[in-house]
């Protein structure tokens, strides 16, 4: 809902510039057969509001600036080349629309954060329908309101190494932006927000980013929805953000030692619902997060499903499904002030005589063995062994190294969807 | 020549008995219950592999034990005809290897290849068979060892629950015990010297990747995955059938009948 007041907010401007544009704009036509064959010579002659359009070919003109409010619109993929000069398009005006180009040649710096769409201070910006080649940061907005940022196709170069890279879409001090249906890969963060808050991100590919493929902190009260996050280095990472929403995201094969589908740090007052996790080394972790609620997940195929630490309190997972994972859930200490309540899981052996839908008696999910594993992580080679899986069931049967209260009171027979 | 005659006696003397014909059975509805209750093939395959561990080296060692006592009195009469004595245990082993070979293939081979087919059913097809085999040969040179028969099941039912269990656990504890010590590169090694955990390991490494994947495992992984690591586990499995199988011969050749 905040994300769409954004959005109508944006949509709202950019009506009010067409109206107001209609009466006044004037339409220009840059292509490199002329007659006006310079980007910059036309982004310095137009008047506020007007329209460019940029037509097939090659601009090579360095660190383009546009710093009145204009159009930006490509025809047939104009290519926008930076050469390496820093910044390849530099808005320094509101309300300002960039759409269907094609941004390449950023300066690779440790110094500065050079982006292929560099925003600072000014509102009302749209980035829409381009496509960014091999940029360091690829869109890089700071201190921005009602930004839209969508169907942009921001393509990394895999071969690049991580000290040459920077994020796709990085946001910093933003509010009330929407980020939607764009596709970030190989970069080093897919989607970095830092200080954003009331914002939408919705319908986002991240895919084989080294890094996160989302990565936020200090951002609060953001919609996260039908994202993808596949293949990334660690995974997604948020921390230190509260009223956070995350329905119907997808976290895929985020492998390796440190990845996880999903880590919460610090995360309060939020709501993950209908999601799924599948083949990530770890689905979805809970660091220290309070009332995190979680309902209607689905966990399949995951190493660990769920690592649900002690200093988490007031977290409800409920209603999630948990289907062929190596460890359901496991924690690090004896105390538990989580609530697990009417999850499907598939190791679940217990009967249901009322009929109900409910087991009859409570299911442990932390097994001996995942608790060993936890203290002890090269244990993993005892998984499966004949004798791991005897003192297994002896845990969940008389739990002595298990937190007493990490169970499920009322197990599902059957997952709740699907 | 000779050989041949006992190993085609000795493969009809099995296909009569039946035992074996009933192992591949039981494996074949066990393995496709478990493909027709699971719903994802990869949860059936991980429940077979369990089974699989347990079971293939516990039938293999006994009935080797038992089938070996059996034929006592028909080694006596293969022993006073002019046939060698390598001859007869090697053709006795070959049969006992071949039929185990056929069961494992259909009980378990087939239902895999219809329901699974990939790399995890292959490993896990094969650790089956090296596994049968290791055990009969250890059975084999139990049975020979001991003359009295409720001691040779015995010492059958210990080398399993020692293999399957025992070991395990001791290892297990002295993970505990060492576990402030870097121990970490001796754990995969020598949980490797059981062949039941060399076959587990070398399957679930297949099946628990993303697990696996974390932490040591990704050197598990690694080493299990390369073309060196595959070799050097089978080559293990091997030595552990060719150690109980020379020992074998060395007693039978001046056993008293």
């Amino acid at each position: 809902m905040r994300g769409g007041r954004a959005f109508g907010r944006a949509a709202g401007w950019t009506l009010m510039m067409g109206l107001g544009g209609a009466l006044s704009a004037a339409t220009w036509t840059v292509s490199p057969e002329g007659p006006h064959s310079g980007l910059k010579a036309v982004l310095s002659a137009a008047a506020p509001h007007d329209s460019i359009r940029v037509l097939a070919g090659t601009y090579a003109e360095g660190t383009v600036t546009i710093d009145r409010p204009l159009t930006l619109l490509g025809v047939g993929g104009p290519v926008i080349d930076g050469g390496a000069q820093g910044h390849v398009l530099v808005i320094t005006a509101p309300q300002v629309t960039v759409q269907g180009l094609v941004i390449t040649g950023t300066l690779v710096s440790n110094l500065q954060d050079n982006a292929g769409i560099h925003v600072d201070g000014v509102d009302d910006v749209r980035i829409v329908d381009n496509e960014l080649r091999n940029c360091f940061f690829a869109v890089h907005l700071s201190n921005v309101r009602r930004a839209l940022i969508s169907g942009n196709r921001i393509l990394g170069d895999p071969a690049t190494p991580e000290t040459r890279r920077a994020n796709g879409i990085h946001l910093w001090r933003c509010t009330d932006a929407v980020v939607q249906g764009n596709l970030a890969d190989h970069h080093r963060d897919g989607i970095y927000f830092e200080f954003v808050t009331g914002s939408r991100i919705e319908g986002n590919t991240c895919r084989g980013n080294l890094r996160y493929g989302l990565h936020f902190m200090f951002s609060h009260r953001d919609d996260y929805a039908d994202n993808e996050f596949v293949d990334n280095g660690a995974g997604v990472a948020v921390m230190f953000s509260h009223s956070i929403r995350m329905t119907g995201n997808r976290f895929l094969h985020n492998r390796g030692g440190s990845a996880y589908g999903l880590l919460l740090k610090e995360i309060n007052d939020s709501e993950l619902r209908g999601n799924t996790f599948t083949d990530n080394t770890t689905g979805l972790m809970v660091d220290g997060c309070n009332r995190v609620h979680a309902e209607g997940n689905t966990f399949r195929s995951n190493g660990w499903a769920l690592r649900l630490f002690s200093n988490a309190t007031g977290c409800t997972i409920a209603g999630n499904s948990f289907i062929g994972n190596t460890f359901d859930v496991s924690t690090n200490g004896d105390l538990m002030l989580n609530t697990l309540a009417a999850n499907y899981w598939d190791r679940h052996l217990g009967y249901d005589l009322d009929r109900d839908g409910h087991g009859d008696v409570p299911y442990r999910p932390v097994g001996f063995f995942a608790l060993l594993v936890e203290r002890i992580p090269y244990a993993i080679i005892f998984s499966r062994s004949l004798f791991v899986t005897l003192l297994d069931q002896a845990e969940r049967v008389i739990p002595s190294l298990s937190p007493a209260a990490l169970k499920d009171d009322r197990p599902l027979m059957r997952p709740p969807h699907g | 020549m000779t050989m041949g005659k006992v190993l085609y006696y000795t493969l009809v003397d099995l296909a009569r008995n039946r035992s074996v014909l009933a192992f591949a059975a039981l494996l074949f509805v066990v393995a496709e219950g478990l493909f027709l209750v699971e719903g994802e093939a990869v949860k059936a395959v991980l429940s077979l592999v369990q089974v699989v561990l347990a079971l293939v080296p516990l039938v293999a060692l006994v009935f080797t034990v038992v089938y070996t006592y059996g034929a006592q009195e028909f080694t006596q009469l293969l022993a006073v005809q002019p046939i060698g004595r390598s001859a007869i245990l090697g053709g006795r082993m070959l049969a006992l290897g071949l039929s185990f070979l056929v069961a494992l293939l259909f009980g378990l081979g087939l239902p895999l290849t219809v329901h699974a087919p990939g790399a995890t059913s292959l490993v896990l097809l094969v650790a089956a068979v090296l596994l049968a085999w290791v055990f009969l040969a250890l059975g084999t040179l139990i049975a020979l060892v001991n003359r009295d028969r409720a001691r040779g099941v015995g010492t059958a039912l210990a080398a399993w629950a020692g293999a399957v269990l025992v070991y395990d656990a001791l290892l297990m504890t002295l993970l505990f015990a060492f576990s402030d010590r870097p121990v970490e590169p001796f754990v995969l090694p020598v949980a490797a010297l059981n062949p039941i955990d060399l076959a587990r390991i070398a399957v679930t490494i297949q099946v628990d990747l993303a697990a696996m994947m974390g932490y040591s495992g990704a050197v598990y992984k690694k080493f299990l995955g390369s073309g060196p690591g595959i070799a050097t586990a089978l080559a293990f499995m091997l030595l552990w059938v060719a150690w109980p199988t020379v020992l074998s011969f060395r007693v039978f050749r001046s056993k008293d009948l």
